[in-house]
């Protein structure tokens, strides 16, 4: 259950397992640049400043050539965080278009680190209770 | 008569089964081959072989096949290309799958294009003997045929006088910066018969592909085909909306690997001696997206 750090205004997004960078902040109310959401445009790259996320497509080599594939570079519309991480957008920051959904998705997180929190307390796996 | 029509539009996918689903299911193309890493399609209501080609690997433009009435126009258009300042190669048939004798070269604008006489005939769905209106059980929106593309360039006005010698092409609609003469065109429809556009050229960078398009009937087939892009989680760019610019009605939308598709219906009938339309900077946003009226960020910096 990681989540998207946002540097440097700070905002914390909680993305669902398997979810996309940019999946996860439209759907927490947030808006930045992005084009044909599948991998082929290249318009939603931002820096990734700390922490691991993989690509759930393959992604072409002219949208993401190889010094980028080591570079922190993030396609986030088919990047999906292996731990919590810190991106940076280029030349813009996000916006929060909808409120209302930014509650929900700050509600979401909060049962999750409170849930994290009881499991990691009493030992036993999220199975067993 | 020279060129036709775009006869096919041959494109690369990142993943060929998610892009199956989309060009077979979702817009209800009719494989016809599939080959290697590459794919083959055709329309319903089309007759040749294939109009679309998949090819696993990247995203983007491979080329374009644009088929000629005579096998004389071959020669001509080579003779044209040259004396364009273009070096043209021949390719043989077999070349392509089911595609005969030709001619390639690379446009001022970097894209290739194949010129050809000879496909397969493989016939429409509904026959030519007391033929049905169309196919029972078309798949998904069911588009009828490819229509048009759209490209970029660094010079649409040079690609504007390239199609014109070479293809024979009139502009129907242009974007210039001024009505002066000596205006810059910022973006230029092209045909050379009553379709309103078969190739549109943008401002842009050289060799990229915007999109290209596949026929509908009318707006509520739009309509309709967007209700399908919604229930098939396709995303949608823009639409559906009527662009001022051919009059067509239009949904833009992206294929699972970010190349751009449209679904077009109705523009006027286009001829040599209509007087063009110009539009000017002040009404571009009209131009391209009559009801909202704004030429959103995508358009224009969304390419593959």
């Amino acid at each position: 259950m990681p989540t998207v750090t946002i540097h440097p205004t700070g905002e914390v997004i909680y993305l669902d397992p398997e979810e996309t960078v940019l999946s996860g902040l439209y759907k927490a109310g947030y808006a930045y640049t992005v084009g044909c959401r599948r991998g082929g445009c290249a318009i939603c790259k931002v820096d990734c400043r700390s922490g691991e996320f993989s690509y759930n497509h393959p992604v072409a080599d002219t949208v993401i050539t190889d010094a980028e594939r080591t570079d922190g570079t993030c396609l986030t519309c088919r990047a999906v965080p292996e731990t919590d991480i810190t991106i940076e957008l280029r030349g813009e920051n996000v916006r929060l278009v909808n409120r209302f959904l930014h509650m929900i998705n700050d509600k979401a997180r909060q049962r999750a680190e409170a849930h994290a929190a009881v499991t990691a307390t009493s030992g036993t796996t999220h199975k067993e209770q | 008569m020279g060129v036709m029509r775009l006869g096919y539009a041959h494109v690369r996918v990142t993943d060929m089964a998610e892009a199956k689903d989309h060009y077979a299911n979702t817009l209800g193309l009719y494989e016809t081959l599939s080959e290697g890493n590459k794919t083959y399609y055709k329309a319903w209501d089309e007759w040749d072989h294939h109009s679309v080609v998949l090819e696993e690997g990247g995203v983007g433009l491979v080329k374009y096949g644009w088929k000629v009435q005579y096998s004389s126009d071959i020669d001509e258009i080579e003779k044209k290309a040259k004396a364009f300042g273009v070096t043209v190669e021949r390719m043989s048939k077999g070349d392509n799958p089911e595609i005969g004798d030709g001619i390639r070269f690379t446009t001022p604008s970097d894209h290739v294009f194949e010129v050809y006489h000879e496909a397969t005939l493989i016939g429409t769905e509904v026959g030519t003997h007391n033929p049905d209106a169309f196919p029972r059980h078309l798949v998904g929106v069911g588009v009828p045929a490819l229509d048009h593309s759209l490209i970029t360039a660094e010079d649409p006005g040079l690609m504007d006088r390239f199609l014109t010698a070479v293809f024979g092409f009139y502009a129907t609609e242009r974007v210039q910066t001024t009505l002066d003469s000596d205006a810059d065109i910022i973006a230029t429809w092209m045909t050379n018969s009553t379709q309103i556009h078969q190739l549109a050229v943008l401002a842009g960078p050289q060799g990229k592909l915007h999109h290209f398009a596949f026929r509908l009937g009318e707006w509520s087939e739009v309509g309709r085909a967007a209700d399908l892009f919604s229930m098939d989680d396709v995303p949608i760019d823009v639409g559906p909306t009527r662009h001022g610019i051919t009059r067509g009605q239009t949904v833009y939308f992206f294929d699972p690997s970010g190349n751009r598709n449209e679904v077009f219906a109705g523009g006027y009938l286009a001829y040599p001696d209509r007087p063009m339309h110009v539009w000017t900077p002040e009404a571009l946003g009209k131009g391209v997206f009559y009801h909202s009226r704004e030429l959103n960020d995508a358009f224009t910096s969304v390419l593959t």
